[in-house]
């Protein structure tokens, strides 16, 4: 890939800057140059090029030192995400230093960032579901929240162009409440799976067990390779087999010529001018010199993440916007939501003793939402619904074989039990008081406000899990699993690193932020289209949806500038 | 494929691997230990002795190396040394000498100065007293933990350090780090033992 332009000195004034360079950023990026924008990316973080900048994409454990094991001083670094297991020494470079970056946990919730170039879409889990009207409608069915500005229709054809470029595996089901998404070839169960798959399907009315759907590569697509299936995937992937900013969307914006990126720029606050009720351009400060910088643009798009993107939002006082920026409603901050985690059942599988699989395949399989789904599906102990996810394996813990020596060692170089587990995601509710508000007493390293967090599941999700369990339990119980064990790990929010809202989209500006093209209903050049957007939170994985909006919204963006109406 | 042929032509049965240590007398202590033939970065002697015969113990050589011939002893000294801070550190002595003084109080000698007999009989006692790893799911223990104690710990970690060792997770094992495709339900016997990676 060539290099990308980073030079944003020659040039203040841009058609368009897109805050932030994840998931939906780089989407943003990519629409905006293809319809013509000279665009401005900003990136708080490092160029991190495909390929040249994935230093640990090929290593072995025996190519280091430790072997993965971090040091005390990388540990304090990461002192918050190593909370979710995931940090190694393979992908340390690529999660925020949490010790510059400050937020304050009033009620306890796992803020998991990646400041480079690419975001967490280096580090994601890459499932990818499309949402249906279940999703878009339930606010409005059960008065939690308010309305979706859109439905499915609206949606539709931009999962479809989405999916087209990004290229997303999966086998259709014709499943409402989970419409297919246009599939590039499944991946494959192996035998365990399969055979679960059976006895479920057999044994419980519309419940079905399917191969993850996920953004990754089965066969080559637009000039990527396929998957490998060496499940190396957050150290980056040597063939851009599966969809990150810096393999997929980000070399398309550059390809036009008309992208800039600007790494280490710290958004400090969209600037808004009273005379022309809209925003002019953004306030960055360059993380590496401290120097405070200017840039103007016709549109601005927030694409920081959703906690990020709230937090630019309230630092940008004006003196229209005392309370924030586009902060009319009050609601700014608000509704905070993420899908509940690691509850769920796991336990051991006989008779396939003499089977084993080859590759390690980067996806599981996938339970799609049973409940509340219609009148016949209905349950009274809770609102909404819940997808699991999980796999099959020979795995089993050799330390707690309680045999050693010379026949145990000769054993546990063979493959051990199968193990299967399933583990639930439940849509969370949006309630008010689940919010973040800027923090003046905790300054981050570059002096500014940061995040005070204050949001807990509450007793809606507490029942949905415990049917998650209960149900799991069973399921595993029905297919013949033996010694199952049922867990709720009681994980608070931020552990699904799925947050969602806190500027979210409505059709009223009195108690929304944004309007159904993701419009800031008071200044309708700025779109915020990363998770910040979301009226409600669907048990499915967000990411797809947040790629589709994005793109929707930088086509509208467009059409409205042509019409000169921003 | 067979390993045993496949371990002569790498040498490691022909004796080129590390030399077992060889048990001398100590007369300061009247304790026979063996002479450690590396060099510690955080160990003391009778620790790293004490970690070296019980990985050996656990993991010894047959057709296939053993825990010594690929340095988990070295690499556990190197992990205790590069990641613990200083109070798992501390622990880490602690539940050392704690495991000495039980053997000193039923053989009246430490670990690494008992037969292999009265070895065997001490750690048959240490899987029964101790503790049991919970499941893991995506890397995150299920449920609550409860403590492992010493000898489980150490049992864990010294199958990590011989399992992502090179000369078994390449050789013994079965490697495959590019498998391009999924085969999703093979006969065990295409494979052979567990995947390494």
């Amino acid at each position: 890939m060539a290099n990308f332009n980073i030079d944003a000195k020659k040039d203040m004034v841009y058609d368009a800057i897109v805050i932030g360079s994840g998931i939906s950023g780089g989407w943003a990026a990519k629409e905006l140059c293809e319809k013509g924008l000279k665009t401005l990316v900003l990136e708080r973080g490092r160029i991190v090029e495909h390929v040249k900048d994935y230093p640990t994409m090929n290593l072995d454990p025996w190519d280091t030192e430790l072997r993965g094991g971090l040091t005390p001083e990388q540990r304090k670094k990461h002192q918050v995400s190593i909370r979710s297991n995931w940090v190694g020494t393979d992908t340390a470079h690529f999660w925020a230093d949490d010790e510059a970056n400050p937020y304050t946990e009033v009620k306890p919730f796992l803020w998991l960032r990646a400041h480079q170039m690419g975001g967490r879409s280096l580090l994601w889990g890459k499932q990818t579901y499309r949402w249906s009207d279940l999703d878009f409608e339930a606010n409005s069915k059960d008065g939690h929240g308010v309305d979706w500005p859109m439905r499915y229709k609206d949606i539709e054809p931009w999962y479809t162009y989405v999916e087209k470029f990004a290229g997303i595996s999966g086998e259709p089901l014709g499943l409402p409440q989970l419409p297919d998404s246009h599939f590039l070839p499944p991946m494959e169960l192996n035998c365990v799976e399969k055979h679960i798959k059976s006895r479920i399907e057999k044994e419980f009315d519309s419940r079905h067990l399917i191969i993850g759907r996920c953004a990754h590569l089965t066969v080559p697509h637009n000039g990527r390779g396929q998957c490998q299936n060496r499940n190396r995937c957050s150290r980056g992937c040597p063939y851009g087999a599966y969809f990150s900013s810096n393999s997929v969307t980000l070399p398309a914006a550059h390809a036009t010529g008309k992208l800039t990126i600007r790494p280490f720029s710290i958004v400090q606050s969209i600037i808004y001018d009273d005379t022309k009720d809209k925003a002019t351009g953004v306030r960055i400060i360059d993380a590496e010199t401290n120097e405070d910088i200017e840039y103007s643009a016709k549109v601005i798009f927030c694409n920081a993440s959703t906690l990020s993107t709230t937090q630019i939002l309230l630092n940008s006082k004006s003196n229209r916007f005392e309370n924030g920026f586009g902060n009319d409603s009050g609601e700014l901050g608000h509704n905070l939501m993420d899908h509940t985690y690691r509850v769920g059942a796991m336990g051991k599988v006989e008779g396939f003793d003499d089977k084993y699989y080859k590759g390690r395949r980067p996806n599981g399989i996938y339970i799609p939402r049973y409940w509340n789904v219609d009148e016949k599906t209905k349950n009274d102990k809770f609102l909404r619904g819940f997808g699991y996810q999980g796999g099959g394996y020979r795995g089993g813990n050799a330390a707690n074989n309680e045999n050693f020596g010379a026949d145990f060692k000769e054993s546990i170089l063979k493959p051990g039990s199968w193990e299967f587990f399933i583990t639930g995601f439940a849509e969370c509710l949006p309630y008010h008081d689940n919010q973040v508000s800027l923090n003046t007493d905790v300054l981050d390293k570059w002096g500014q406000p940061t995040l005070a967090i204050d949001a807990e599941f509450k007793e809606n999700e507490r029942a949905a899990n415990k049917q998650i369990q209960e149900d799991a339990v069973e399921m595993l119980q029905k297919s013949g699993l033996k010694d199952i064990i049922g867990f709720d790990n009681e994980h608070p929010p931020g552990y699904g690193v799925h947050e969602m809202g806190t500027a979210r989209m409505g059709l009223d500006p009195k108690t929304s932020v944004l309007n159904g093209f993701n419009q800031v209903h008071a200044a309708n050049n700025v779109f915020v289209t990363d998770g910040a957007c979301m009226t409600s939170s669907s048990c499915v994985n967000p990411s797809l949806t947040y790629m589709a909006i994005t793109a929707r919204a930088a086509n509208h963006a467009v059409s409205e500038l042509k019409k000169m109406n921003l | 494929m067979d390993r045993r042929s496949a371990l002569k032509k790498t040498g490691l049965l022909a004796g080129a691997a590390v030399a077992m240590p060889t048990m001398i007398s100590l007369l300061q202590s009247c304790e026979n230990e063996p002479r450690l033939t590396w060099k510690p970065e955080f160990f003391t002697k009778i620790e790293a002795n004490t970690v070296g015969t019980l990985v050996e113990m656990i993991l010894p050589r047959t057709d296939t190396p053993g825990a010594l011939d690929v340095k988990v002893d070295v690499f556990i000294d190197k992990v205790v040394s590069q990641t613990y801070d200083q109070k798992g550190q501390q622990n880490m002595r602690n539940e050392i000498t704690t495991f000495n003084n039980r053997c000193k109080e039923k053989f009246g000698t430490i670990f690494a100065s008992l037969d292999e007999s009265k070895r065997d009989e001490v750690l048959k006692a240490e899987e029964k007293s101790s503790g049991k790893f919970n499941p893991r799911i995506w890397g995150t223990t299920i449920g609550n933990q409860e403590p492992i104690g010493f000898y489980r710990s150490m049992k864990s970690m010294a199958i990590w350090a011989y399992f992502t060792s090179e000369e078994i997770g390449e050789k013994v094992l079965s490697y495959d780090p590019i498998p391009g495709n999924y085969e999703p339900c093979k006969p065990l016997s295409e494979v052979g033992n567990r995947w390494s990676l």
